[in-house]
């Protein structure tokens, strides 16, 4: 059990609406912004808006997470567009 | 499974911010694997193996993947189910 | 509500995973467990359906 698998939710969800870069077990890194990371695998999920129509997603699975290291925080913008990517029709807005 | 659940807070508050942030990291991860389905996955696995394959569900533990088309090194496996522990990373375009 | 099962009420599997999801959730547990539940759903149909099979078939990482 790796220290990241470790965490609690209110740890993991510091990362949210951040860009960082994580390395998986295999050394590949892996750069976006962080929508979630699942509590009970404690994978991370990665957007990268390459474009302004599409976003390419990464995760990295919890029990491969080695280094997640923090590039910078979002604006209240990125958190918006983060939190409307998996939402069909993209209006939605979570419930918190 | 379901382990890591800190009871140092025995201040209801800070449970509730707890159970509360839980469920929302919880329900985007599930809403990512939704918007994953009939998508093309590419899958990075251990010993270096990659493999491309249409992604159907998931199981609730995030234990198997199940797929369709899943191009392996040696041809074409119409429905496959992918051991997660096996895999390190996946992508996919939205 | 009459029991005739051999486990006892209080040791329900549901039951139990219900105050576990509760535990967990708090409030939102209801509307977890729901999307959890249709995602299950899916998944076992899927397997019933397709009948897929593990790949590979020794696991990569015991």
């Amino acid at each position: 059990m790796n220290e990241w698998r470790q965490k609690n939710p209110l740890e993991w969800n510091k990362y949210v609406n951040k860009e960082v870069r994580v390395t998986a077990s295999d050394k590949q890194q892996h750069q976006g912004w962080v929508y979630t990371v699942d509590p009970v695998s404690a994978s991370v999920v990665l957007v990268d808006f390459q474009s302004t129509r599409k976003a390419s997603v990464a995760v990295v699975m919890g029990h491969a997470v080695g280094e997640v290291e923090v590039l910078r925080d979002g604006d209240e913008a990125m958190a918006e567009r983060l939190s409307a990517v998996f939402v069909p029709g993209g209006r939605q807005v979570l419930s918190q | 499974t379901i382990s890591a659940f800190s009871e140092s807070g025995t201040d209801s508050c800070s449970l509730r911010d707890e159970q509360r942030t839980r469920s929302v990291l919880r329900e985007r991860y599930l809403r990512s694997l939704i918007a994953m389905s009939q998508k093309q996955v590419w899958f990075n696995m251990h010993e270096r193996v990659r493999v491309e394959a249409k992604f159907g569900a998931s199981d609730i533990d995030v234990l198997n993947f199940q797929v369709s088309d899943l191009q392996t090194p040696l041809g074409i496996q119409k429905e496959a189910l992918i051991r997660c522990p096996d895999v390190i990373s996946y992508s996919f375009e939205l | 509500v009459s029991w005739s099962g051999a486990v006892p009420p209080s040791e329900r599997p549901g039951e139990r995973r219900g105050a576990e999801m509760k535990k967990l959730y708090g409030e939102e547990a209801a509307k977890i467990q729901g999307m959890e539940t249709a995602m299950q759903l899916t998944f076992d149909r899927n397997c019933d359906r397709k009948q897929p099979k593990y790949w590979p078939v020794i696991p990569l990482k015991l």
